[in-house]
């Protein structure tokens, strides 16, 4: 049986996409009930983080 | 008596010897350590990535005998030799991939977002980047390696934590 994949997606400047079949655990451990797509932040000044809050696009994030 | 699997890694002052087999993939090891046991590169051990104070004290914590450490001054003669032989072909280190659990994203705190099972990842340009079954994505905006963790978190005091000011 061929599971779908996941896709992670590289937003230029921006965060990570997440589609497809995923299990998500916060830095607690605890599982994060979320549907796709998620967001995650990949600039590192989210206020929401782990998901992204558009913070990329005010510091500059370039990556 | 030696797993032809078996590898070992040294920095000069110390060697760190890798069973595969004894391998529960409690993911210690790089959940602590991601600069120095990355199982997305190869060779997925690198002995330069940290001290050796901080590489022994994960190689510690290892819940198995499948990480062990020695002094370079104890190794045996067949140790020994073995390091000289870098021809060898890794075996990649236990993941989930394989098995019908939905993809993993854990997000480790103050550092990356560790990610397990069947994925694909597409960079900027829309191109698929190179497959792996497990990574570790930068989370705090300052890896030199983007998209992928390198450890630069912990130098700039990345925290999960909100600013207290919001700006």
């Amino acid at each position: 049986m061929e599971n779908e994949k996941t896709l992670f997606q590289l937003l230029p400047g921006g965060p990570l996409k997440v589609t497809g079949p995923f299990q998500i655990k916060g830095p607690d451990g605890k599982i994060i009930d979320k549907r796709e797509p998620v967001y995650l932040c990949r600039c590192g000044g989210s206020s929401n983080k782990p998901f992204c809050d558009a913070t990329h696009k005010r510091i500059g994030f370039s990556k | 008596m030696t797993d032809p699997r078996d590898r070992q890694y040294t920095n000069g002052e110390i060697t760190v010897f890798w069973v595969p087999s004894k391998c529960i993939h409690a993911t210690t090891c790089f959940r602590e350590l991601i600069e120095v046991f990355n199982p997305g590169r190869r060779p997925w051990v690198n002995m330069e990535g940290a001290t050796t104070r901080r590489i022994i004290e994960v190689v510690n914590k290892c819940p198995t005998q499948s990480l062990v450490w020695k002094y370079n001054k104890d190794l045996t003669e067949e140790e020994r030799k073995a390091l000289r032989d870098v021809s060898k072909v890794e075996e990649t280190p236990k993941t989930l991939s394989g098995t019908n659990a939905p993809t993993s994203i854990r997000i480790m705190k103050d550092g990356p977002i560790v990610v397990e099972g069947k994925f694909a990842i597409i960079g900027a340009e829309n191109q698929e980047l190179k497959p792996t079954s497990l990574t570790s994505f930068c989370r705090c905006g300052s890896s030199r390696n983007m998209p992928y963790c390198d450890g630069t978190h912990r130098k700039i005091g990345f925290t999960d934590q909100t600013p207290a000011n919001g700006e």
